[in-house]
């Protein structure tokens, strides 16, 4: 049994990566995203190429950013592993329904299960964008998310902010500071 | 009487017949044509001491996790129609056996050697009857009864599996993690086969039509075709957990014979209606769209009176967007439209098209009457903002 448990924790160490400090203030996202944080945050480095965020710890809750995705290029690149799943393809024609099927697809695929809440029209980074409300149940652990996310299509290309967190006492403690950095964020020119 | 005493008071009556039936069936099939094979007599618990042992406390410490979970479906009547199918197939070995429907859209079904038995909401999707729910439970139940896992417990990199099933970080994030949990359960091919070949005997004395087994594999290489050259183990849970083969479907065909027994699909139907929605709302979300226009393609075919199914292999369509999917699209959704009981996000998804297309006279109708039937839906606000866009 104890095998067991050291096997079970080598797993977790071997889940762990870079972490960095993300100060107060102005910062520049991906080159490109501008956005004004009221506290520090920790920005998590795990191999895949999406720009995210953590206060509480990567296993609690995740700020996301999929800043500039171009037509014909997938919101986020897969695990190299010999998946064959279908790629989550995004094309400037689509409208905020069909942007959020792509991430509910995104994160289902580990089997999750997401449950839409609510999707209204916004203005995001200047342009007539969307938000979305969503539950995720998380399968790893079987944690309940609330989680919420803010979209826009621009020159034809995506960025969404999505945040996400346990829906019991993480998720409200960050709602509104999330919610004013999306809805203050802009994109440099 | 409450309403839980009842049902649970049914459900002991129905396993009384069952097992009696079991019993009767069990001396009938005694005849030549039947197994030499005899369930082994019920198992104790191993002393806490031994890596046997362990292994209980670990699926106990699972079991306890997947019963205070959010992924268990709560649905009394399911719990009881399931547990009722695995104990029709368990006999005697019923009061072990604890059934967990779960909300995780593969098609996928295990078992633990302390009677914990898992049943993933895709495989409640994919089956056509209780017969081919019995296959699945039967084979479950076989490893289960000759005691595989721990034979398996014995190979290290099996012990790196089960341990994962205890580790959420090494889980996340992936259709990779899905598969290394199911694959706790993976087992040898030989063990596979005798799997097989027990499933395939607790079904004949229960009274199903063995013949439904190669159905259910028959139907699971259709959806796999989609994947020409693949290798399967990387694309599915049950597949990175028995082997993806047509020889494998012939066997179970030869070894069913001639076949005969009940199907029960009236049974199976009912006591899976009130998830249809969910099932097939999580199986869209999978994104996997090639397959589930495979799978809604059989289902419309079994059931071709639901505008439900119609609905959703229409959203799988208009969600690939592959040449000359729109199209399909629009024939199952104008005759879903055409059907009683049709579901009102169809006009929501006739919008979308038309939408697309630049018809927004049309667009606007189709929104309008999405809206009146569900003004209360979670997306009102952003349908609302479509068709200001589109008068505009």
């Amino acid at each position: 049994m104890n095998r067991l448990i050291v096997l079970a924790l080598c797993a977790a160490l071997a889940a762990c990566a870079a972490m960095g400090k993300v100060d107060t203030g102005q910062q520049i996202v991906a080159d490109r995203l501008v956005v004004d944080l009221q506290g520090p945050w920790n920005e998590f480095n795990h191999g895949v190429d999406v720009p995210t965020w953590t206060v509480e710890g990567f296993a609690v809750d995740r700020l996301q950013f999929f800043v500039g995705i171009k037509n014909g290029e997938p919101i986020a690149k897969r695990p190299k592993d010999e998946s064959k799943q279908r790629p989550l393809t995004f094309h400037s024609s689509m409208n905020a329904h069909e942007v959020v099927a792509l991430f509910e697809g995104l994160y289902t695929q580990d089997g999750s299960t997401f449950t839409l809440e609510r999707i209204e029209p916004i203005t995001f980074i200047g342009e007539p964008g969307f938000k979305y409300s969503y539950t995720l149940v998380r399968r790893s652990d079987d944690v309940r998310l609330a989680g919420v996310g803010y979209g826009a299509i621009r020159d034809g290309e995506l960025t969404v902010i999505d945040y996400s967190a346990p829906r019991l006492g993480f998720f409200p403690r960050y709602e509104d500071q999330i919610e004013k950095m999306a809805l203050g964020a802009r994109l440099r020119s | 009487m409450t309403l839980e005493a009842d049902a649970r008071r049914r459900f002991v009556c129905r396993v009384g017949i069952c097992a009696a039936a079991f019993a009767l069936a069990a001396r009938r099939t005694s005849s030549a044509e039947a197994s030499a094979w005899e369930p082994p007599p019920r198992f104790t618990a191993p002393d806490p001491s031994s890596e046997e042992g362990g292994l209980w406390a670990l699926m106990a410490h699972e079991e306890q996790r997947i019963r205070r979970g959010q992924l268990l479906i709560r649905d009394p009547g399911l719990r009881l129609y399931l547990q009722g199918v695995a104990c029709k197939l368990g006999g005697e070995h019923c009061p072990d056996i604890r059934v967990y429907p779960l909300r995780t859209p593969w098609f996928n079904a295990s078992m633990a050697p302390n009677g914990m038995m898992q049943v993933w909401s895709g495989l409640l999707l994919r089956v056509d009857n209780e017969a081919q729910l019995a296959a699945v439970l039967g084979h479950e139940l076989g490893h289960y009864l000759q005691r595989h896992s721990l034979e398996r417990l014995k190979d290290a990199r099996s012990r790196s599996a089960f341990a994962t099933l205890i580790s959420p970080l090494g889980l996340g994030g992936s259709l990779g993690g899905l598969l290394v949990a199911a694959g706790s359960f993976s087992y040898t091919r030989d063990q596979e086969r005798e799997a097989d070949r027990i499933g395939l005997e607790l079904m004949r004395r229960a009274g199903y039509d063995s013949r439904e087994a190669s159905v259910v594999w028959s139907n699971l290489l259709d959806e796999a075709s989609v994947h020409p050259g693949a290798n399967l183990s990387t694309t599915s849970p049950m597949f990175a957990t028995h082997p993806a083969s047509a020889e494998r479907r012939n066997t179970l065909a030869e070894l069913a014979g001639a076949g005969g027994g009940q199907l029960l699909e009236a049974e199976y139907l009912a006591s899976t209606a009130p998830l249809r929605k969910v099932l097939l709302e999580d199986e869209l979300k999978r994104a996997e769209f090639d397959e589930s226009v495979v799978l809604l393609t059989r289902l419309t075919k079994r059931s071709p009176e639901r505008a439900d199914l119609l609905y959703y292999r229409a959203e799988a369509y208009r969600l690939r967007a592959q040449d000359g999917d729109i199209e399909l699209a629009l024939a199952d959704l104008n005759a879903a439209s055409a059907m009683a009981q049709c579901p009102p996000e169809v006009d929501r998804s006739l919008g979308f098209i038309l939408q697309s297309r630049g018809e927004r006279a049309a667009a606007v109708q189709s929104f309008g009457r999405y809206l009146r039937a569900s003004p209360d839906a979670a997306d009102a606000p952003m349908i609302q903002s479509y068709i200001r866009e589109l008068g505009s």
